[in-house]
C-alpha cells in the first residue's frame, strides 16, 4: 500500500482531532503516518492565539520560513487542542498583500517611503520640540491590550520614567476599565479569583451582556461540554439582543438597556427578603459601603470625578435595597417579576455552584464599574466565590488586556502590579526598580483615553504615538476625534501597524510593525495565565517590532540608559517581575514560560494558583484562614458589598431618535477588522456592516430586508443595508451594528459618555433614528 | 489542497444521526464517533475558502453544538498574498 503526502496529512488531521478528545485513532498505521507528516520538514512552535483574550494555545508549523500549518495545542489547558474557526486565519493575517513594509512619512497629502533613520529622526525631533515648547504633557502614547508585556512595560517606563508624563493609555480603557474598577473597589486587587476551570465545574452559568458563542467560542464549548456531561447544568443568558448564545442557552432573559443595575439590585433584594444569604460568610468576609450618586456621564471636556466611599451597616444596605422590589425592576427592565425571583433562587440555591460571566455589555456602560460591583454583591451575599465552580468571571477581548494593559499598568493613573502614580510609596518603589529619581514620575494622572483624544482635539496634546490599535475607527463620537487629529497647529501623529487602517490615514509617520510570531513576546489572558512565544518567522520587508521601535526612540530621546538590555524581552520581564514579588501577583522566571503552556499567577515556588484568596489553593492564605481577601488591607481583609443605585443612561430613545443603538462584534471579524478584513474568505462571508433590526420595527417603518437605511444619531449618520434574517435578532426598539467595517464608521454615531469611575465609554447605548435611504 | 481535522460536539442521542449526515458532504470524512457524542471529521477542499464554507456549514447542522478546529495544513497552497 502506497501512502501519499496527502494521506499523511489527513491522518495527521484526524490524529490531532482524536488527541483533543483523549482518545487515539484505532489504526496504528494512521498514527505513524501522522507522526511522519508532522516531521516532514515542518518545525512546530507554541504560541497563544493572536485574536481574543481567551488565550488558546496554538502550535505553529513553519516550513521554509513560512507558516504552513497550525493546530490546537493539545497540551494547552485553556483549549485542550481545539481552536475556534478563527484558527483558520491565524497565518493569513500575516500575509495580506498590503502589509506595511517600509516607514512612510507625510509629504502634503502623500505618504512617501523613508528609511528608519529618517522616520525616527523626524519623530524624535517633533517630540523634543513639543516637550521644549509645551512641556512633557504635550506628548503621549496610546497602546493596546495586544501589546506584549515587554512592549507595554517599555512604553510605561519610557513615558513615565523617562519623558516624565503620565500621558500613556491603552485601548483596554475602552473594554476592560470598568472591570478593573470593579475588582479594585470590591477586592483591592485586579483580576479574577476563579479561572476557566469553573466552566467545567459549575452548575448554573449566568451570562450578563456576553455573546460567548460568537466572541469566546472555545470557552463556550467548555460550557456546552460540561452541560453534555452533567444534565444539571443550566445556562441563563441575560441580554438586550438574541444571539447564537441565546439560542444555545437554557433560558434567555431579555431586558431594556441600562436596567441591569436595577435587576441586580432586585436579585439582591429577593436574596435578602427571603433570607437566602449566607450570614456566616457575610459576617466573616464582607463589609458594606456606599459611594456618590448622580455621578454624571463625562460628556463635558475635563470632567473630573472622585468617589467618596462611606461605610454602611448590613441593615443600612438592606434599607438601600428596599425600593428595588421585583415589581419596580420588572417595570424598568421588562423582565417579569417571577423571573427575577427565579434567578435570585438560582444564585442562592445551596445545591448548585453558580458562576456569573460577562463582557462588554457590562463594562462598556456609563455605570459599568457599578454593574461589576453589583454582580460581586450577589456572589458575596450568597458566599459563592473563590471555590472551584462558583465564581464571578469577567471575560476579556484582547490577548493581553490583562497581562499587559492591566498588570503592567499602561494607563495614565497606573504603575505595574496594581500600583498608582498618586501613591508616593508606589512611585518610590517604581523609581527604585527603574533606577531613577522618584520625582521624575508625575504624581497626578493626566488623561484617560476619551480625555486624551479630547486633549488632542483641543491641542493640549500635540504629539501622539499609536501602537497596535486603531483609535480613529474605534473611539466613540469619532467625527470629533478624527477631525481633531488633523487640525494642524503642531499636531503630529505616529502610527505603528501591520496594515493601512483608518488610523494610519491620520498619521504623519507610519511605522511598519512585526506581528505575533514575527517577534518574541508574552501575553496574559483573562484567567491570570501568562504565556510566552518565540519568534518563528521573519517580519516582511523592513518591519520592526514595537519593542525595538520604543527602545530606539528612547535612545534618540536621551533615555537610552533606561533600556540597557542585551536580550530586551527577557531582561525586561525579569525586571518587571520585581514589581510582582510578594504582592500576590508573583511570576515565574522567564525561562519557565518558554517551556510551559502558561501559568496562572501568583506563581509560588514554581506552582501556579487556580483559585485566589482561598486556603488550599492560594499560598497567601494560611492554614485555618479559609477565605481571606488579603489585598484589601483597608477593610481588614474583607470584600466590599457596594450600594450602587440604578441611574438612567445619558441619552435614551425619544420621539426624534427612537431606537437604541448597540455596537459589537460578529464571529467573522475581530474588532476593527484590520486583520480579519485581509482574509478574503472572511471579507466575502461578511463584507460589510449591516443594520440588524427587529422585523416588527422594520414593518412599521415600511422597511424590507436588504433595503438601504440611513441611521443617524445626534453626532453622525451612516447608510447601511438592513438585515432581518441574520444570526442575531434585535429586540423591538433596538438595532445592532458591528464596528469592524472601515467603510461604515458606526462609531461616529456613538456617544462619548463614560463611566465616571473607570473612564470607559458606553458603545452599547445611544439614541438613533432610522430613515429609508 | 488544505486539510483540517475537526471535532464536532453533539448530544449522545443524535451523534450517529449527525455523523451520517456529515458523511454525505463532499470533502468531509468521518473518522470516528466517540461514546460521549463527539465526532472526529477530516475536511479537505480545493481552497481554504471552500474549506471554511464546509466547516461553517457544519455549525448549522441540527444537533451540532460546537465545532472545534484541531489541525489545519495548507502547505501545498502556492503563496499568493490575499
Amino acid at each position: 500500500m502506497t501512502l501519499t503526502r496527502r494521506d499523511f496529512l489527513k491522518a495527521s488531521a484526524a490524529a490531532a482531532a482524536f488527541a483533543t478528545t483523549g482518545t487515539s485513532a484505532l489504526n496504528s498505521l494512521r498514527s505513524r503516518a501522522a507522526e511522519a507528516a508532522d516531521n516532514a520538514g515542518i518545525t512546530w512552535g507554541k504560541a497563544p492565539c493572536r485574536f481574543c483574550g481567551t488565550g488558546c494555545g496554538v502550535l505553529v508549523g513553519v516550513k521554509n520560513g513560512r507558516i504552513v500549518a497550525t493546530k490546537g495545542d493539545p497540551q494547552a489547558p485553556v483549549n485542550k487542542g481545539l481552536n475556534c474557526v478563527k484558527g483558520y486565519f491565524l497565518s493569513k493575517i500575516l500575509y495580506g498583500k498590503d502589509r506595511l513594509t517600509k516607514p512612510l512619512i507625510r509629504k502634503g497629502n502623500r505618504m512617501v517611503e523613508a528609511s528608519w533613520d529618517e522616520a525616527m529622526s523626524l519623530i524624535t525631533g517633533k517630540f523634543k520640540e513639543s516637550i521644549d515648547r509645551h512641556g512633557p504633557d504635550s506628548v503621549g502614547i496610546y497602546g493596546s491590550g495586544q501589546w506584549t508585556i515587554p512592549e507595554g512595560y517599555a512604553a510605561v517606563k519610557l513615558f513615565k520614567g523617562g519623558i516624565g508624563t503620565n500621558n500613556i493609555e491603552a485601548n483596554a480603557r475602552l473594554c476592560m476599565a470598568s472591570a478593573v474598577v470593579g475588582f479594585m473597589t470590591t477586592f483591592g486587587s485586579d483580576e479574577p479569583m476563579g479561572c476557566y476551570d469553573d466552566l467545567d465545574l459549575g452548575d448554573t452559568f449566568i451570562l450578563w451582556g456576553a455573546n460567548m458563542a460568537e466572541c469566546h467560542p472555545v470557552l463556550f464549548s467548555r460550557l456546552i461540554d460540561n452541560r453534555l456531561r452533567n444534565p444539571k447544568v443550566k445556562i441563563i443568558d441575560f441580554a438586550t439582543r438574541h444571539t447564537r448564545t441565546s439560542q444555545m442557552a437554557d433560558q434567555y432573559v431579555k431586558f431594556v438597556p441600562q436596567t441591569d443595575l436595577a435587576l441586580l439590585n432586585a436579585i439582591a433584594h429577593v436574596i435578602i427578603k427571603e433570607k437566602l444569604y449566607d450570614e456566616t460568610f457575610i459576617n466573616k468576609h464582607v463589609v458594606f459601603k456606599k459611594g456618590k450618586e448622580n455621578i454624571g456621564y463625562g460628556l463635558e471636556d475635563k470632567f473630573k470625578f472622585a468617589d467618596d466611599p462611606k461605610p454602611m451597616t448590613f441593615d443600612e444596605y438592606k434599607l438601600f435595597l428596599k425600593p428595588y422590589t421585583t415589581e419596580y425592576a420588572a417595570k424598568l427592565s421588562g423582565v417579569p417579576a417571577r423571573t427575577i425571583v427565579e434567578i435570585a433562587h438560582q444564585y442562592a440555591d445551596k445545591s448548585r455552584k453558580v458562576c456569573s460571566l460577562w463582557t462588554m455589555g457590562v463594562n462598556e456602560h456609563t455605570r459599568g464599574s457599578w454593574v461589576n460591583n453589583l454582580i460581586y454583591n450577589v456572589h458575596l451575599l450568597t458566599g459563592k466565590i473563590c471555590r472551584p465552580g462558583e465564581n464571578p468571571m469577567s471575560l476579556t477581548g484582547q490577548p493581553s488586556a490583562c497581562g499587559t494593559a492591566r498588570e503592567v499598568g499602561t494607563f495614565t493613573h497606573r504603575l505595574p502590579a496594581d500600583m498608582v502614580v498618586t501613591n508616593p510609596e508606589h512611585r518610590e518603589k517604581t523609581a527604585k526598580i527603574w533606577g531613577i529619581d522618584p520625582k521624575k514620575i508625575p504624581d497626578k494622572p493626566t488623561y484617560h483615553a476619551v480625555e486624551m483624544f479630547r486633549a488632542l482635539d483641543r491641542g493640549d496634546i500635540k504629539c501622539l504615538w499609536v501602537q497596535c490599535t486603531n483609535p480613529f475607527q474605534s473611539m466613540p463620537n469619532l467625527n470629533r476625534y478624527r477631525k481633531g487629529a488633523r487640525k494642524g497647529d503642531g499636531r503630529f501623529i505616529v502610527v505603528s501597524d501591520i496594515y493601512p487602517t483608518r488610523s494610519t490615514e491620520q498619521a504623519d509617520v507610519i511605522l511598519p510593525t512585526a506581528s505575533w510570531v514575527e517577534k518574541e513576546g508574552m501575553w496574559g489572558n483573562a484567567e491570570r495565565r501568562t504565556h510566552h512565544f518565540f519568534k518563528m518567522v521573519e517580519p516582511p520587508g523592513e518591519a520592526r517590532n514595537d519593542l525595538w521601535q520604543l527602545i530606539e526612540f528612547a535612545r534618540r530621546m536621551g533615555h537610552g540608559p533606561l533600556f540597557p538590555y542585551k536580550y530586551p524581552e527577557k531582561e525586561i520581564f525579569e525586571e518587571y517581575r520585581k514589581f510582582n514579588e510578594g504582592q500576590g501577583k508573583d511570576l515565574a522566571p522567564y525561562e519557565v514560560y518558554t517551556k510551559v503552556r502558561g501559568l496562572r499567577w501568583p506563581v509560588i515556588n514554581g506552582k501556579e494558583t487556580r483559585y485566589r484568596y482561598v486556603e488550599g489553593h492560594d499560598p497567601y492564605v494560611k492554614a485555618g484562614e479559609g477565605i481571606k481577601f488579603y489585598k484589601n488591607k483597608a477593610t481588614n481583609y474583607k470584600a466590599v458589598i457596594w450600594a450602587r443605585p440604578y441611574e438612567p443612561a445619558p441619552e435614551v430613545p425619544d420621539g426624534q431618535y427612537p431606537f437604541w443603538l448597540c455596537t459589537g462584534r460578529v464571529l467573522e471579524h475581530w474588532h476593527t477588522g484590520t486583520m480579519t478584513g485581509r482574509v478574503a474568505e472572511l471579507k466575502r462571508a461578511y463584507p460589510s456592516a449591516v443594520c440588524e433590526m427587529n422585523p416588527d420595527d422594520a414593518r412599521k417603518l415600511g422597511i424590507k430586508n436588504r433595503d438601504k437605511v440611513k441611521v443617524s444619531s445626534r453626532r453622525g449618520s451612516v447608510t447601511l443595508t438592513v438585515d432581518l434574517n441574520g444570526r442575531g435578532k434585535s429586540e423591538p426598539g433596538n438595532i445592532f451594528v458591528a464596528f469592524f467595517d472601515e467603510n461604515k464608521l458606526i462609531n461616529e454615531l456613538c456617544i462619548d459618555a463614560y463611566c465616571p469611575l473607570s473612564g470607559e465609554p458606553d458603545f452599547k447605548k445611544c439614541a438613533v433614528k432610522i430613515e429609508k435611504a | 489542497m488544505p486539510v483540517s481535522g475537526i471535532v464536532l460536539t453533539c448530544s449522545m442521542e443524535c451523534a450517529y444521526d449527525v455523523a451520517s449526515r456529515v458523511a454525505t458532504l463532499d470533502g468531509v470524512e468521518v473518522h470516528g464517533v466517540l461514546p460521549d457524542g463527539r465526532i472526529i471529521v477530516v475536511v479537505e477542499a480545493d481552497t481554504v475558502e471552500a474549506e471554511v464554507a464546509l466547516v461553517s456549514g457544519l455549525h448549522d447542522i441540527g444537533g451540532v453544538m460546537s465545532v472545534g478546529l484541531a489541525y489545519h495544513n495548507f502547505e501545498d497552497i502556492p503563496h499568493k498574498p490575499c
